[in-house]
């Protein structure tokens, strides 16, 4: 029983005071990128720990003009939704067949999906940028689309049909006995049914397009440009501009780790195929 | 058309869409890899286009084989691969069983700590290397100094100065030099990647039986026990899952190199693909092969422990 006591004030007192203190640390870099995104340049780089200091709102104003934020920004955002939308178009028809219709090749067509993703990208980017360029798409929001979209493509599909083998197949069978087409069945009852488990997948899918890093920065020079070509752009010692690079690397990742949040469950799920419940 | 068919077919945009996406690269990358195919040559201008009268068989392979950069690039592979997933592993088991039980603000640490698995590579890397690693900017170099500058004080004082004037002065590390540019590829990656090892850990301990670990304190079976008997075989498979994703992602690892060191004395083999391929498109092909080959050792066993619960 002396254990169980000795357990129980850790309980109280101990753990408390070490989770907290193991979760601040791990946050720490954020924070402290972004209490240095409102320093002043001058201050970012005084070589002391500066604690207490006047915070400046000039890093974030004047991002459109030392970096061109706006630009990139943008087409973060319209790459990673259009190739989010294009994703969910093609996996929800794919993974309402195979939870629903099964064959007996569904769970090698399924297996074999996901071994598409663990092709290394670096050995087959420079094929891909042979025929971006032949066929004149290189550079274009066309080509970062397409490849967003067929890299998340295994991801989503199997998310949603994890999701999708939970609803009851009679609820789908009830649709056919009224008449219901199979774009009915998907749109009137599927959709609605399960669309917490598709929302969250789009919601990841959308994540892991922005922070893309590898396909994004080789396949563009310019006009499809997303953030994270700008923060590499700007990998070199900047020295004497830390305040203003923190604030445009605070503007880069912040929307996405607060929609991270709300769907660390989802994660889960999401990167372990199902397999860890 | 019956019953069952056309929902079947709804699946045939997916799969071709991925069926292109697969052999057509790769078996681009394959065909390139047996030729001569660079980017620029002035003497042999026949080469700077692919061709198969080019044809050079497993010359691109004996050629990548022969660089002494290859073996330095799989030892570095493998290296940081290995070191990530050691530190990723045991930080995640320790910090999944400590913040597992309810405590007041439990919520909180967790948004605390899964945040950084949500930054972005390049962002992670920019910030550790200049604002946290840099030896003078960063937050290691003022922690030297301020550790130095303690030191200077206590050497001043009467008796004990004596004592203290024996200790050295320390020197900041550089993290881009040769040396120690894995080492901080280690240290971003391990911040970024502990979290994701700690949600699984933590997913998997909520299913853990607890009338067995009743019974276990009952039979005053002590903390470490419980902790070796019970929670760490329940998180046997969690683990294998985590090294093999992990291993997966980190194999193919680019930004955070690129960023800390240029691949200056650290390469890996993504990097080594980037850098043949500045002129030797033959020779980075046939080094993606081998990525290919790797990366596939690695798939064959993830491939199966998912399998298994597929279909349950």
């Amino acid at each position: 029983m002396a254990i169980v006591a000795q357990s129980s004030k850790f309980g109280t007192y101990g753990r408390p005071i070490l989770a907290w203190a193991v979760g601040l640390l791990f946050f720490f870099p954020i924070f402290y990128m972004v209490m240095t995104s409102f320093k002043t340049d001058a201050d970012a780089v005084k070589p002391e720990f500066l604690f207490f200091f006047t915070p400046t709102l000039d890093n974030y104003l004047n991002m459109a003009e030392n970096y061109d934020y706006w630009r990139f920004a943008k087409n973060s955002v319209i790459t990673a939704v259009l190739a989010t939308v294009f994703t969910m178009f093609v996996g929800i028809p794919a993974a309402y067949a195979m939870a629903f219709n099964p064959s007996r090749a569904t769970k090698d067509v399924l297996m074999w999906m996901l071994s598409t993703k663990m092709l290394p990208a670096a050995a087959v980017l420079y094929p891909m940028i042979y025929l971006a360029k032949g066929i004149g798409l290189y550079d274009t929001k066309v080509l970062i689309v397409t490849v967003l979209s067929l890299i998340n493509l295994p991801i989503a599909i199997w998310m949603l049909f994890t999701y999708f083998k939970e609803i009851p197949k009679d609820i789908i069978e009830a649709g056919k006995m009224d008449g219901v087409n199979t774009w009915g069945e998907i749109k009137e009852i599927l959709v609605p049914l399960a669309w917490g488990g598709i929302a969250s997948t789009a919601l990841l899918i959308f994540i892991f397009c922005w922070n893309e890093a590898y396909w994004t920065v080789r396949l563009t020079t310019i006009d499809a440009a997303t953030l994270s070509k700008l923060i590499e752009g700007n990998r070199a010692p900047e020295g004497l501009f830390f305040g203003r690079l923190s604030a445009v690397s605070t503007a880069a990742v912040g929307p996405i780790v607060v929609l991270g949040w709300f769907c660390q469950k989802q994660l889960v799920q999401g990167l372990t195929f199902g397999a860890v419940k | 058309m019956s019953d069952r068919k056309l929902p079947r077919l709804l699946q045939t945009p997916a799969v071709l869409l991925l069926l292109v996406w697969m052999l057509v690269p790769l078996g681009m990358t394959l065909y390139f890899s047996f030729i001569r195919y660079v980017l620029n040559n002035l003497r042999r201008p026949e080469w700077t286009s692919p061709s198969l009268s080019n044809w050079r068989g497993f010359g691109n392979y004996e050629f990548v084989l022969n660089s002494k950069d290859f073996v330095l690039a799989i030892q570095n592979s493998l290296f940081i691969v290995v070191s990530i997933l050691f530190l990723t592993v045991i930080l995640g088991v320790l910090i999944a069983v400590l913040i597992n039980k309810a405590f007041p603000g439990q919520g909180i640490v967790r948004v605390l700590l899964i945040s950084p698995f949500f930054v972005m590579p390049a962002v992670n890397a920019v910030l550790w290397i200049n604002m946290i690693l840099d030896p003078v900017l960063g937050l290691q170099g003022i922690a030297v100094n301020g550790i130095n500058d303690v030191l200077d004080n206590l050497r001043t004082m009467p008796v004990l100065g004596g004592f203290f004037s024996l200790w050295p002065e320390f020197e900041p590390i550089s993290f881009r030099a040769t040396q120690t540019s894995a080492i901080a590829v280690i240290m971003m990656v391990t911040w970024q990647w502990t979290p994701f090892a700690v949600l699984i850990f933590m997913t998997s301990l909520q299913s853990e039986d607890q009338q067995q670990k009743e019974a276990a304190v009952l039979d005053g079976a002590s903390v470490w026990s419980q902790f070796r008997f019970l929670t760490l075989p329940h998180l046997g498979r969690p683990i294998a899952i985590v090294v093999m994703i992990q291993a997966i992602f980190h194999l193919s690892l680019y930004a955070e190199i690129e960023i800390v060191s240029r691949g200056n004395g650290n390469k890996n083999l993504p990097y080594l693909i980037g850098e043949f391929a500045n002129n030797n498109i033959g020779a980075a092909s046939a080094t993606g092969i081998f990525a290919v080959i790797l990366a596939n050792i690695v798939a064959i066993f993830l491939l199966r422990m998912v399998g298994k619960t597929l279909m349950e």
